[in-house]
């Protein structure tokens, strides 16, 4: 370890080669290497941790760039876990870093998590995060939550003894997921750049405080911060007894099964495709006007998440509905309101990962 | 009992801001959180048909609470943006 590289923080007070020690053995993951992720990454490799791991299953467009600052112009359409991974390891060749080019799902997340010391979550929607939440808890790991919307953020630290010795999650704040759709994410909200910049710096800042020792942690506390104001609001979080606290790796499975009977199906650009040439189907972009790619609006026709309940009172005469977005969040919300009201008369369809997975074949048609 | 006449601080964060203002709001008969959710979510109905949480005096609220003058009751919603 070259301390010459950490010098101006090892003279500090409290902290030491014997907390940049810690930092050396520390193994982070941070899942979603987005607005939050970037800044949170930096900090950490220039911090000297041990290992990063970074998921996140979503290639760079140019539409994250006024927020995601490890990305460059000549990014667009890379896989964001191989940019950011080469570009800290820039920063700091001691690094050792993972990448996992995929969403943490019910399915994996017990693996990948159980290899890391802490968490933290940049994720962009509510699947993951509860997936996240869920998995850390039942493996008792400490999680770091962050999470923006327009000019404000939350952050907090989850699965933490307090002096007390009491730990709380993000089911003690919200138990019950929002429905898929239910809360408006930065495609459609709108997010300023410096917003998850300022959220993902925090964030960093818990995670080496954890790491070391030092400080405070925002254990059972959560910090609201709004920009606009400049102000911070902090909230005290205790247990809820609404919900059954996952203790273990079977807690987590008996909640994350696998659904048994589907409201809709989830398909590829493949089967998508197929549905395309069948009579009697429709095919919805339910993203807002001004996202990115456009696409022909003669093949897919537009009806943004902020129509799409009124639409779904008119009358649809075709029998097979596709719905699609950009990562394939918004469209099963869609999928949802049609099942409400359709009940199983008509086959819907979401197309999983969205246009921003099947990037090529929308841009090649 | 009468209840008395009550002055109660909100502050709102998110999408819930744009329903209403911080403000100070005068109450009367109500005496304890869940009455105020319902005067809330009658006073905004949209708020009936969004996700939050309530802290009152900066403390989570996970059972219904009694509420006295000058209270501060701030409603968070929750947020996935990253």
């Amino acid at each position: 370890m070259n301390t010459d590289r950490y010098q101006r923080q090892i003279i500090l007070k409290g902290f030491g080669n014997e907390a940049q020690e810690k930092l050396s053995k520390a193994k982070i993951l941070v899942v979603g290497a987005g607005g939050l992720g970037c800044p949170a990454l930096q900090y950490l490799a220039a911090a000297g941790v041990g290992c990063i791991g970074i998921a996140d299953h979503d290639v760079v467009e140019i539409s994250n760039l006024h927020r995601q600052v490890l990305f460059s112009l000549a990014d667009v359409g890379l896989m964001k876990v191989d940019v950011a991974a080469n570009r800290i390891k820039q920063l700091n060749p001691d690094l050792k870093v993972d990448v996992y080019p995929i969403s943490i799902d019910k399915l994996n997340a017990l693996e990948i998590i159980s290899k890391y010391d802490l968490v933290f979550d940049g994720t962009d929607n509510f699947e993951s995060r509860y997936i996240i939440n869920d998995a850390c808890t039942a493996l008792k790991k400490p999680l770091v939550f962050a999470a923006v919307s327009g000019f404000e953020g939350q952050l907090a630290v989850f699965n933490l003894d307090d002096e007390r010795g009491i730990n709380t999650n993000y089911r003690d704040l919200f138990p019950i997921p929002p429905k898929a759709g239910e809360i408006p994410n930065c495609a459609e909200n709108g997010v300023l750049g410096v917003v998850p910049g300022v959220i993902g710096t925090m964030a960093a800042g818990e995670i080496i405080k954890i790491i070391t020792g030092i400080g405070k942690p925002l254990a059972n506390r959560l910090v609201h911060y709004n920009m606009l104001t400049q102000q911070q609001y902090e909230i005290t979080i205790s247990p809820s007894d609404e919900y059954k606290k996952m203790n273990c790796e079977a807690d987590f499975i008996e909640v994350h099964k696998p659904n048994l009977t589907e409201n809709y199906i989830e398909i590829d650009v493949d089967e998508m495709n197929a549905l395309r040439t069948r009579p009697s189907t429709l095919i919805i972009d339910v993203r807002e006007r001004h996202e990115f790619p456009r696409l022909n609006t003669s093949v897919y026709r537009q009806i943004p998440m902020s129509e799409f309940e009124s639409f779904a009172t008119s009358v649809i005469n075709e029998e097979n509905i596709v719905l699609i977005c950009q990562h394939g969040v918004r469209s099963i919300g869609a999928a949802e309101i049609l099942h409400q009201k359709y009940k199983g008369t008509k086959n819907i369809f979401s197309l999983k990962g969205g246009i921003a997975k099947w990037r090529n074949y929308f841009l090649n048609q | 009992m009468k209840i008395e006449k009550m002055h109660i601080e909100i502050i709102s964060f998110g999408k819930i801001s744009e329903l209403m203002d911080n403000q100070t709001i005068e109450i009367e008969g109500v005496g304890n959180t869940d009455e105020l959710k319902q005067y809330l979510e009658k006073k905004y109905p949209a708020l009936a048909e969004m996700k939050y949480k309530l802290a009152l005096n900066k403390n989570i609220v996970q059972q219904n609470a009694q509420l006295k003058n000058h209270d501060c009751i701030a409603i968070m919603p929750p947020f996935s943006g990253g």
